[in-house]
């Protein structure tokens, strides 16, 4: 289980989403990088979902769909559902 | 120091906001009201008209060109802009360059949206790209989620409380009543907004946008009698979606357009901040240097709530309503109006000078768009 972040082949910048230039270096190519664990910076809770915005340890911020009963500052494991981020508390 | 523009605008008019339009409401039949209505207050006729700048989300897949033919005007000017809440300066921006160099003498701006429920959940979940791959299927449900995220984060880092932001839902609710073109005018007090029901915590109702219908206009003209540009300035994307989103690029800009200017925030008679929450607002109200020595608390507290310094004298977003694309252009209106002596019982008196903000286009977090101008009556 893992979810996906961007490594431009360049520099090594991590971004998500992927963008269509580094930022850094202006780079065009990326690598997929997979993510286990990451940090739940912040979440919202909208009843039936949670939103969370959760810190890779490469630096970028993915919005993520948070399952079980999440601790902002915790660690989650992370996974996808198709293109979206699932961060499990 | 950029170069300041000789163009000044002649006129502001608004399609009266409503919640519910009656049937047949189009967003061409709101454009079009609003179109008829600056014309009217300006004392312009149509066939002046030689440029058109169009800001909406729901006009497509019409444009400005489509408008411009069934309005019956001949642009040698034509301008499509659809970025949201910094549309409306946007679109300033270019406009007074045109008639700068010539390329049109008499241009109306307008900006609106019509919404049904089924528009406004496609507006939110395919806002762009990103929105549609990466956020739409969480289910995100709209910005709410992610605003309420921001403006917990505005509460821890600056000891903020529910209820300092009720004193601009509060502040912006008693101008709305004298405003007979909000939506929402009857007063409320601290108690209603902290008492009003939750939506994504720490939002509760009172600090989201009611969706309307609706309409602006604005007209710029070459020199001569009119509100004069003092500056205006605009940085977009200035973080690349990776700051904290409490910082807009506002703060980047303030100093420039200042200087620009060549006056202050304490000479200001009318402030217009995008309002699409409550601690947006004063994140703006911040960046702009309103607040000083970064007392948040003190700030609502003292010049909002005690002082009723004139910020979103329409009653902005959060009372008038946000129709879309509109909500760039509301606080443009309402400063004009002010500046022209013609906002009836709210008027600010003497109204001399006013800064106005536009944020927004939310990529992925938060608003990526700002942008500002100075205002000015002669
Ligand atoms: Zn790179």
């Amino acid at each position: 289980m893992s979810a996906r972040v961007f490594v431009c082949a360049s520099c090594g910048r991590a971004v998500f989403p992927r963008r269509l230039l580094c930022p850094d270096c202006g780079g065009r190519e990326f690598r997929d990088e997979q993510v286990e664990t990451a940090t739940l910076e912040d979440f919202s809770d909208r009843g039936q979902v949670k939103l969370g915005a959760v810190r890779a340890p490469s630096g970028p911020l993915l919005i993520a769909r948070v399952e079980g009963d999440p601790r902002r500052g915790g660690e989650v494991s992370l996974d996808e559902d198709g293109d979206v981020p699932v961060a499990r508390a | 120091m950029v170069e300041r523009s000789n163009a000044v605008i002649v006129g502001a008019a608004e399609s009266p906001y409503s919640r519910h339009p009656p049937e047949g409401t189009t967003t061409e039949s709101l454009l079009a009201d609003a179109f008829v209505r600056v014309l009217e207050a300006t004392g312009i006729r149509r066939e002046e008209v030689d440029g058109l700048g169009v800001a909406s989300f729901t006009l497509a897949p019409d444009r400005a060109i489509d408008l411009a033919w069934k309005l019956g005007v001949r642009p040698r000017w034509l301008m499509d802009d659809g970025n949201g809440g910094a549309s409306g300066i946007q679109l300033i921006q270019h406009a007074m360059r045109a008639i700068d160099a010539g390329d049109a003498e008499t241009v109306v701006l307008l900006s609106g949206d019509h919404f049904t429920r089924d528009d406004f959940k496609a507006l939110v979940d395919d806002y762009n790209r990103t929105t549609a791959q990466y956020l739409s299927k969480i289910p995100h449900g709209g910005p709410n989620a992610l605003f309420a995220m921001l403006t917990r984060q505005q509460m821890e880092v600056h000891g903020l409380e529910r209820a300092d932001y009720g004193r601009i839902a509060v502040a912006q609710r008693r101008w709305a009543g004298l405003n007979p073109g909000a939506v929402y005018r009857d007063p409320i007090t601290l108690d209603d907004y902290l008492a009003s029901p939750a939506v994504v915590e720490p939002l509760h109702r009172l600090d989201c946008v009611p969706v309307v219908s609706g309409a602006d206009a604005l007209v710029l003209r070459g020199p001569g009698e009119g509100i004069r540009i003092r500056a205006l300035r605009a940085l977009h994307n200035y973080d690349g979606q990776e700051g904290d989103g409490l910082r807009t690029g506002t703060a980047e800009i303030a100093g420039e357009l200042w200087r620009d200017a060549g006056v202050g925030p304490d000479e200001m008679d009318v402030i217009s901040v995008y309002d699409d929450y409550p601690a947006m607002a004063l994140a703006q109200l911040n960046d702009l240097g309103f607040v000083g020595d970064g007392d948040l608390s003190g700030f609502l507290r003292r010049r909002i709530e005690e002082e009723q310094l004139p910020v979103n004298t329409s009653g902005g977003q959060l009372s008038a309503g946000q129709a879309g694309c509109a909500g760039g252009m509301i606080g443009l209106v309402e400063s004009v109006l002010q500046l022209q002596g013609r906002a009836g019982e709210r008027q600010v008196e003497d109204a001399r000078l006013a800064v106005v903000t536009g944020y927004g286009m939310v990529l992925y977090r938060y608003g990526a768009c700002a942008n500002a101008i100075v205002l000015e009556r002669p």
